[in-house]
């Protein structure tokens, strides 16, 4: 309990880490498969319960389809799945989402709204990201996520335009900050495990993908990726940059103007005369509305998800084309 | 309308200018260009009479009253009440102005006249009160209202009306003595049954005005223009009946009456096309321009000509005056040549005169409505056809605009006129060109009128011949005025003879050699800069439309002419806008892609072609456009025929567009810095390739953009079928058919060489593309691939390896070309590409840091507050810090470090990453 009151300090979590069953995990990839012809990203609720210091997954449920604009959840169709689910005696509380998604490309303002629109109304929700991408190559890739509070703070407003420099600022936040991520952790039944001890005997003993070396066509794809990120990182920046420009020079234009206005009253004071009646300097020097934050720092966050892949992909990469190389010898050699 | 009361009611009147007066009636002194001469001399055995009457202000206010009596006689018999309740109102008003003189003139004994209406109009509204239900509403209430004002009304009148009341044949003998008058004179018509009637004073003439009503126009006589008439009769009125005083001349009358004869058969033709113009001339006439309407000679006095001339200048003498009626100014010039002509006056006069016509038409048709220009403009060309066919049968008149006025000499030969032909001509032209914009470029009438184009250049022809054998010929100014017009209605006709003569079936002149000798007599002799830069435009586009592309193009850059082109007036530009775009698709024709890029580039970049070719208004600019400018705007436009076909100018930007910019993109396919040559065309492309299903391509665009992206691929053939096929062929090619031809079995046109061309930069592009993947390549098999001679594939490729296009070697005796493979990989290319875009980033977030430090925005304001904040901040967070970056000066602001901190981890990484890919490309190529 002590632990856990240390992790509710820093981030608010109600638990430690997370705690899924094959069937979930099974259930999301099949959807994720089934729709990756569509343009939209498959999504899906998921249920379980916070028990002690872990929150347990234990089944989920596709959300339909919508067209752009419409409502993306449906309230009716999640309150009806969750009584059915009920009815036949499974976990039917809602603790979050889960969407597919290659590369670092979830982090956007809808998937930041949808996720600060879960944790306001049910405080343990968490979010699921799938990549069917590196699962297709082997890599079953899962990762859990939870807004920081800091996050729930510059989004409570829902206005994109009131995240402005200093209310980040004042929040103490920057892109690396918005998410943290939380262990998950897979759990099968008994059954299951022993079928996959099995399944493990039965299996040819030579397995040649793990020495894949077509490592070119993903870094490729990654590279893709971030270029077409850091070009709009760029573009925010240069946003912001002009911005910058814009105020500062209407200060000093205001600056002029105060300072013309007291050199003009000084003078009517040695003459008698009253002084000027006050202007409203607001209406005069209307403020420039700054950019909005939201876009750079979620951008800001693609990239450097996009960054920690390819160095965990490289990492690997790395270590096979080692292996292959002095696999490469020994082979020479043997044959020599 | 007040002109004919004052004459028809006026007591001291004689007969016979009832007549006039009567034919005048429904449009009274309205104009009408008199073309029947004939007519007119016939007619002179009129009797002598339509003599001007002096009208005193009782008769103008009677004539005002009859007026509306008459009207209300007139609604009467169709029971429209609420125009009766309008006259009555009116009639009311005008027997108050009338008030004075009434008291005056009848010592303030109410008229008979009126008093007899309100009489009937009290018999009249008592009677229809009675069937007042079978009326519709609005009837019913006018007539209600109608009824209370009379009954007010009449009661000022009780005594009087009830005199008449106790009289009331005499109310009915008026009636009917009324009526059978008009019948009479309906049947008769003839002057002395009018003149009978005139002498009726008042009681008849108020039946005439509807008589005229009836037979004339009852139709169009809408209330409104004769409430507006006879208001400005008031206006005017005093002004007239001074007038009419001093300028009353008896023996004016025979012509007075001739002409006035021969107005009445033109308006009888002309009715329908005036009423528009009615309102306007109404008010003028009664205006400005009576006054000062010169009278013909007086009966019998010696024609001679210097009385002619002297009238003539008396007439023309009110041209441009404020108020002048134009078209009166016609039919008079009109009478007076015809006067000449009668009295044979001899040719100079005739000329004389022809050019005060042909003047006055041309003020006419400033403000002629659009419907008449047409034929207002044949009226014009025979005229000035009548003219030059005098000048040219007379070689003994002078015609100059040299001629000092008082010396010219009209009575004998050698005649001297002070005038000039070719400036007629001149604005004759424009005025065609006017004709042309007013009318609708798709309808029959355009065509017809195009057709006078013809005419206009045999005319041109004459005029030369004339200029050239007579002392004009010296005027070098008028020469080349001349030349230049001729090159105008020249330049822009395609003569199929000249690209006979370029392949030896024709030999003769041509208009490329006449182009050549006209411009060339300008070039020489020209001392006006406009006329040779114009003409030098005008032969370039010559030159450009017969495919003499090198002629051409040397004329142009011989000519500087791109330098001082933006200071010249706008239809110059134009048409230098014009020459740019047939040179350009001249240079497309020749091959020469990369000119016609250029020639067209300016144009399509500015994304108003049409604008610039004053061939259309953009609507989109419409907003930011006043009215006048658009007027000014439109009054540039290119006439239909002389246009240009936008599609073809798109087609042939893009096509050569694709050309340079396909093999330019794939070799820089990971440039940072790679600008697109043609925006256009890149724009075009891209949002074709974003598109994420592309259909079968339809418009003339598409078709391009899809040839483009086979081209990418290399694919020549795919790409040629894609800009080369039936629905391009009907779209743009078909244009280019006339400059093909077949020569030794061999095709040469457009088509031929855009295949050649796309076969080459397919070459080009495929090299580019995927000589990554290539060791070495085979060039017989490159030859085989595209259709290419082998010398062609190795000249493509030598000339690459020339220009480091590409790194690579010829290897002679394999005919191979061997990859030298120095070339980054592609996602070596991509690391590079994002290192740069990386740089650039940073760069920016500096920028934005340094803005902060000195106290910018995002500090939380101007002051050392917000940078007091920053260094608590800074000194409290330097702890917590587990990397230095000393460079980083902008870290002390931490909490907004959001791009700041990504940017530097960034650059920290993509350096990593850049390190760890090296290494890993080194073994990619080790494990290779």
């Amino acid at each position: 309990m002590a632990h856990r009151h240390i992790r509710r300090n820093e981030f608010n979590c109600p638990f430690d880490y997370v705690q899924i069953d094959g069937l979930a995990v099974m259930k999301i990839i099949k959807h994720c498969y089934e729709e990756r012809t569509n343009i939209d990203t498959p999504r899906g609720g998921i249920l379980g319960l916070v028990i002690e210091n872990r929150l347990e997954i234990t089944n989920t449920f596709a959300f339909p389809f919508t067209k752009a604009g419409e409502e993306s959840v449906d309230e009716e169709y999640t309150a009806t799945m969750m009584m059915h689910m009920k009815k036949i005696n499974q976990d039917y509380l809602h603790v979050g989402w889960y969407q597919a998604c290659e590369l670092g490309a979830f982090v956007t303002s809808e998937f930041v709204l949808a996720q600060h629109g879960y944790q306001d109304s049910i405080e343990e929700s968490i979010v699921i990201i799938y990549d069917p991408v590196r699962t297709a190559k082997g890599f079953l890739t899962l990762k859990a996520y939870r807004l920081t509070p800091a996050a729930l703070k510059l989004l409570a407003d829902g206005n994109e335009n009131t995240i402005t420099p200093e209310f980040v600022k004042s929040l103490h936040l920057s892109y690396d900050k918005l998410f943290h991520e939380v262990p998950i952790m897979i759990r099968n039944s008994p059954l299951a495990n022993a079928l996959c001890c099995q399944l493990l005997e039965m299996k040819p003993e030579r397995a040649t993908q793990f020495l894949d070396l077509g490592t070119g066509s993903v870094l490729q794809n990654h590279m893709k990726f971030m270029l077409e990120k850091v070009d709009e990182v760029h573009q925010e920046s240069y946003k912001m940059n002009k911005w910058q420009m814009q105020v500062s020079k209407q200060q000093q234009e205001k600056a002029k103007y105060i300072h013309q206005k007291n050199l003009e009253n000084a003078a009517r004071q040695t003459k008698g005369d009253p002084a000027l009646p006050e202007e409203d300097l607001s209406k005069i020097f209307r403020p420039i509305l700054p950019p909005t934050r939201l876009t750079p720092m979620l951008l800001s966050g693609q990239v450097d998800l996009a960054s920690q892949q390819i160095n965990a992909f490289c990492s690997q990469a790395l270590a096979k084309l080692f292996l292959s190389e002095s696999l490469a010898q020994t082979n020479c050699e043997t044959s020599n | 309308m007040s002109k004919f009361y004052a004459q028809g009611s006026g007591s001291e009147s004689s007969g016979s200018s009832s007549e006039d007066d009567d034919n005048e009636a429904p449009v009274p002194s309205k104009p009408i260009p008199a073309g029947k001469q004939t007519v007119y001399i016939s007619d002179d055995d009129e009797e002598d009479s339509g003599k001007r009457v002096v009208r005193s202000a009782k008769e103008k206010r009677y004539e005002e009253m009859l007026g509306h009596v008459k009207k209300i006689k007139n609604f009467k018999k169709n029971n429209d009440m609420s125009n009766i309740l309008d006259c009555f109102e009116d009639l009311i008003k005008a027997h108050q102005k009338a008030l004075p003189v009434i008291v005056k003139e009848e010592n303030g004994s109410t008229p008979l006249f009126y008093l007899k209406t309100l009489g009937q109009m009290e018999n009249y509204v008592n009677q229809q009160w009675e069937n007042k239900k079978n009326m519709s509403k609005i009837n019913s209430k006018c007539l209600a209202t109608l009824r209370q004002k009379l009954r007010k009304y009449n009661k000022d009148f009780e005594e009087e009306l009830l005199k008449y009341r106790d009289n009331p044949e005499l109310l009915d003998d008026d009636d009917d003595d009324l009526e059978e008058k008009q019948e009479a004179r309906d049947e008769s018509g003839s002057e002395s049954e009018g003149e009978k009637k005139e002498k009726k004073l008042k009681k008849p003439s108020t039946k005439k005005p509807k008589d005229d009503n009836e037979s004339d126009d009852s139709i169009d006589w809408g209330s409104d223009s004769d409430e507006s008439s006879s208001s400005s009769d008031e206006d005017y009125a005093d002004i007239r009946s001074k007038f009419l005083k001093k300028t009353t001349d008896k023996d004016d009358a025979k012509e007075k009456k001739k002409a006035d004869r021969d107005k009445r058969m033109q308006r009888k033709k002309l009715a329908k096309d005036d009423d528009l113009d009615d309102g306007e001339g109404w008010s003028v006439v009664t205006g400005g321009a009576q006054v000062e309407r010169p009278k013909m000679f007086p009966k019998d006095s010696e024609i001679n000509t210097p009385a002619v001339i002297k009238k003539l200048a008396e007439i023309t003498a009110i041209r441009g005056k404020k108020g002048t009626d134009r078209r009166e100014q016609i039919d008079l010039l009109n009478e007076l040549e015809t006067i000449a002509s009668a009295h044979a006056l001899g040719p100079a006069v005739q000329v004389k005169i022809g050019f005060a016509i042909v003047a006055a038409l041309f003020d006419y048709s400033l403000k002629v409505h659009e419907l008449q220009k047409v034929q207002y403009w044949i009226k014009l060309i025979d005229k000035i056809n009548e003219l030059l066919n005098l000048a040219i049968a007379h070689k003994d008149m002078k015609i100059d605009e040299n001629v000092p006025e008082d010396s010219e000499e009209m009575e004998k030969s050698p005649y001297r006129v002070r005038s000039c032909l070719m400036t007629v001509f001149e604005r004759m032209d424009e005025e065609f060109l006017k004709v042309l914009k007013e009318l609708d470029s798709h309808s029959f009438e355009y065509v017809e009128r195009v057709q006078d184009e013809r005419r206009i250049c045999e005319m041109l022809e004459r005029l030369l011949t004339y200029i050239i054998s007579n002392h004009l010929a010296e005027d070098k100014g008028i020469m080349c005025r001349a030349y230049y017009k001729k090159i105008e209605h020249m330049y822009y006709k395609f003569d199929v003879r000249v690209l006979k003569k370029k392949r030896g079936e024709y030999n003769g002149e041509t208009s490329v050699d006449e182009m050549q000798r006209l411009a060339g007599y300008i070039y020489a002799f020209d001392t006006t800069d406009r006329l040779r830069t114009r003409s030098i435009l005008c032969h370039i586009y010559h030159h450009a439309l017969h495919d003499n592309w090198f002629e051409a193009r040397d004329l142009i850059l011989m000519s500087h002419l791109q330098e001082v082109i933006q200071h010249s007036d706008p239809t110059t530009q134009i048409m230098y806008n014009r020459a740019m775009v047939q040179l350009g698709i001249c240079a497309f024709r020749h091959e020469s892609v990369l000119d016609s890029h250029n020639c067209l580039a300016d144009l399509m970049m500015s994304g108003r072609v049409k604008e610039l070719l004053a061939q259309g208004l953009m609507p989109q600019h419409r907003h930011d456009r006043s009215p006048e400018q658009e007027k000014i705007e439109r009054s540039r436009q290119v006439p239909f025929h002389m246009q240009l076909s936008l599609d073809v100018i798109e087609c042939v930007y893009l096509v050569s567009a694709m050309l340079i910019e396909v093999p330019y993109i794939a070799e820089h396919e990971f440039d940072a810095k790679r600008r697109p040559i043609s925006k256009t065309f890149y724009h075009q492309l891209r949002t074709l390739e974003k598109q994420s299903l592309t259909g079968p391509a339809e418009s003339m665009r598409e078709h391009v953009v899809a040839s483009a992206r086979h081209m990418k691929k290399g694919d020549w053939r795919k790409c040629y079928n894609a800009l080369v096929n039936e629905k391009m062929d009907r779209k743009v090619w078909h244009y280019f058919a006339i400059y093909e031809y077949t020569k030794d079995e061999k095709q040469f046109g457009v088509k031929e060489m855009l295949r050649r061309k796309i076969r080459e930069e397919s070459l080009r592009t495929y090299l580019f593309t995927y000589s990554n993947v290539y060791d070495s390549v085979s060039i017989p098999r490159l030859a085989e691939m595209y259709e290419m001679e082998f010398q062609q594939v190795h000249s493509v490729v030598a000339k690459m390896i020339i220009n480091q296009e590409l790194a690579a070697s010829m290897d002679e005796p394999t005919k191979t070309v061997v990859l030298h493979r120095t070339e980054p990989t592609r996602l070596q290319c991509m690391l590079l590409q994002l290192s740069d875009k990386v740089n650039i980033l940073r760069e920016t977030s500096d920028r934005t840091f340094e803005t902060k430090l000195q106290g910018g925005p995002g500090t939380m304001g101007p002051g050392s507050k917000g940078r007091q904040f920053n260094r608590m901040d800074w000194k409290n967070r330097r702890p917590n810090q587990p990397r230095g970056d000393h460079h980083n000066r902008g870290d002390r602001d931490h909490n907004r470090g959001g791009d700041r901190d990504h940017n530097r981890g960034d650059r920290n990484r993509g350096d990593r990453e850049h390190n760890n890919r090296d290494r890993e490309n080194q073994r990619e190529v080790v494990a290779h």
